[in-house]
């Protein structure tokens, strides 16, 4: 007897709880129909084997899905996620940019502060991605479950859909890892561009271990100079960047597009190149300085090293642009 | 039985049960009634599957549902109502045509094969 209630009971804690009496009244009526008038344990225990597992019988009383996302929901949400995650990660990872960019402090080298920085950014992404995931797949279960929106209930189609489709070939897709990249690329740049007299120069390692920032190479005056006319192109690289995520297939238009900003970019990039007060005063005695040889070899050597930048940012522009042609051909 | 036979075999079978439930549903029948007339007919039922799927039937309106309590102990019985019986009706048709189809199309079969 006892058996019986016990299987009643695991039957039963399971169901809502509207239904469970009249269940339970059921269930152990059924099961003495089952059974003979006069019945041992033994006999309990194959009844109830038939029966089987009390948390299976129960679920076959419920009405809702045993699953999170069915089948009408699954591609959407699939596709909800393909889309949100990478602007989450986008966006946090400009935040965080920025907000770092602000909270830098001056006692510190800009580096280890960079360091620490990348650490803090990396955790809080992977928290932003699990975040977003959670309230993604969450919203979707209620949708589940209520489906009070009726967005499951899909209009039926017909060959007139196909009107929309756009078919574009694999050769001429813009993957979205080079817009995000493009984007990641233009952030770095803007701010190794403007703090360039804080981070891009010589270090050394302290006796505590910590790099400490000796000089710039650059002279931030004339960086600053340029500013308008690099202001000007980063925006236009953005601009550029946005407009290939709407589109995501190269076009001539594109290529064109691509071919002015990198244009302009060379030419911005030779100008700024060729200015004689490029470098920071201080940095070719210094360095003559430090590896005992003449200022006049240092500035060769600095001279050719400037120079090769140029050949090797020229030669990847017209590659970049002959690719974007060579694409929105197909 | 290999257990992929037995998936399609369950799966076959899943889509006949409320027909047969609902044939024998004409007079008032309980829950353990009903698995014996079943079983007697060669049907086997998981009990599992019988009263979850009687539970369902009463709520899309196809049977209706009493408790008869004069009995030494209570019993839920099930009858089908008239909403099941035109329901019930169309699906036999169904069925029938069904089996037709599928008969024509066997018979095809071994007409090729004897070719």
């Amino acid at each position: 007897m006892k058996l019986i209630d016990k299987y009643i009971y695991e039957v039963t804690r399971r169901l809502p709880e509207k239904n469970r009496d009249d269940i339970a009244l059921e269930l152990k009526s059924t099961i003495e129909d089952m059974l003979p008038n006069e019945y041992t344990e033994e006999e309990i225990k194959q009844t109830l084997t038939k029966l089987g597992s009390p948390a299976e019988l129960a679920a076959s009383y419920k009405d809702k899905p045993n699953y999170l996302i069915g089948p009408n929901l699954y591609d959407t949400y699939i596709g909800t996620i393909k889309i949100v995650v990478p602007w989450a990660i986008v966006i946090a990872l400009l935040v965080h940019i920025v907000e770092n960019v602000l909270l830098i402090s001056v006692e510190e080298a800009l580096l280890s502060s960079i360091i620490n920085a990348i650490t803090v950014t990396t955790v809080n992404l992977v928290s932003v991605v699990f975040q977003v995931l959670f309230w993604i797949t969450l919203g979707f279960v209620i949708v589940e479950r209520t489906d009070g929106l009726n967005i499951t209930q899909k209009k039926a189609w017909t060959p007139d859909d196909l009107k929309n489709v756009k078919i574009i070939p694999k050769d001429k897709k813009i993957p979205l890892s080079d817009i995000i990249f493009g984007i990641i690329g233009m952030t770095f740049f803007t701010i190794i561009y403007f703090y360039a007299d804080r981070l891009v120069g010589v270090y050394q390692t302290a006796d505590n271990g910590n790099l400490t920032f000796v000089l710039p190479i650059f002279n931030q005056d004339t960086l600053i100079f340029y500013a308008p006319i690099i202001i000007f192109l980063i925006i236009l690289q953005y601009a550029m960047l946005i407009y290939k995520f709407k589109i995501r297939n190269w076009t001539t238009k594109i290529a064109a597009v691509n071919l002015v900003v990198n244009l302009l970019g060379t030419i911005v990039f030779i100008f700024i190149a060729n200015n004689p007060h490029l470098l920071n005063e201080a940095f070719i005695p210094y360095m003559a300085d430090t590896l005992q040889i003449t200022s006049s070899k240092v500035e060769l050597f600095t001279e050719r090293i400037i120079w090769i930048s140029v050949a090797i940012f020229i030669v990847t522009n017209i590659l970049d642009v002959f690719n974007g042609f060579r694409k929105a051909k197909y | 039985m290999s257990s992929l036979l037995e998936s399609f075999t369950t799966e076959l079978r899943r889509g006949t049960l409320t027909l047969a439930v609902l044939s024998q549903l004409g007079t008032p029948q309980y829950g353990y009634s009903l698995v014996q007339r079943l079983e007697l007919a060669g049907i086997v039922i998981e009990q599992s599957t019988l009263y979850p799927l009687l539970r369902r039937l009463e709520k899309q309106e196809l049977v209706t549902s009493s408790w008869d309590t004069t009995e030494s102990r209570p019993r839920k019985y099930y009858v089908i109502s008239e909403y099941g019986i035109e329901i019930f009706e169309q699906l036999k048709n169904e069925w029938v045509a069904m089996t037709l189809e599928l008969d024509s199309l066997f018979k095809g079969d071994a007409e090729n094969e004897t070719n």
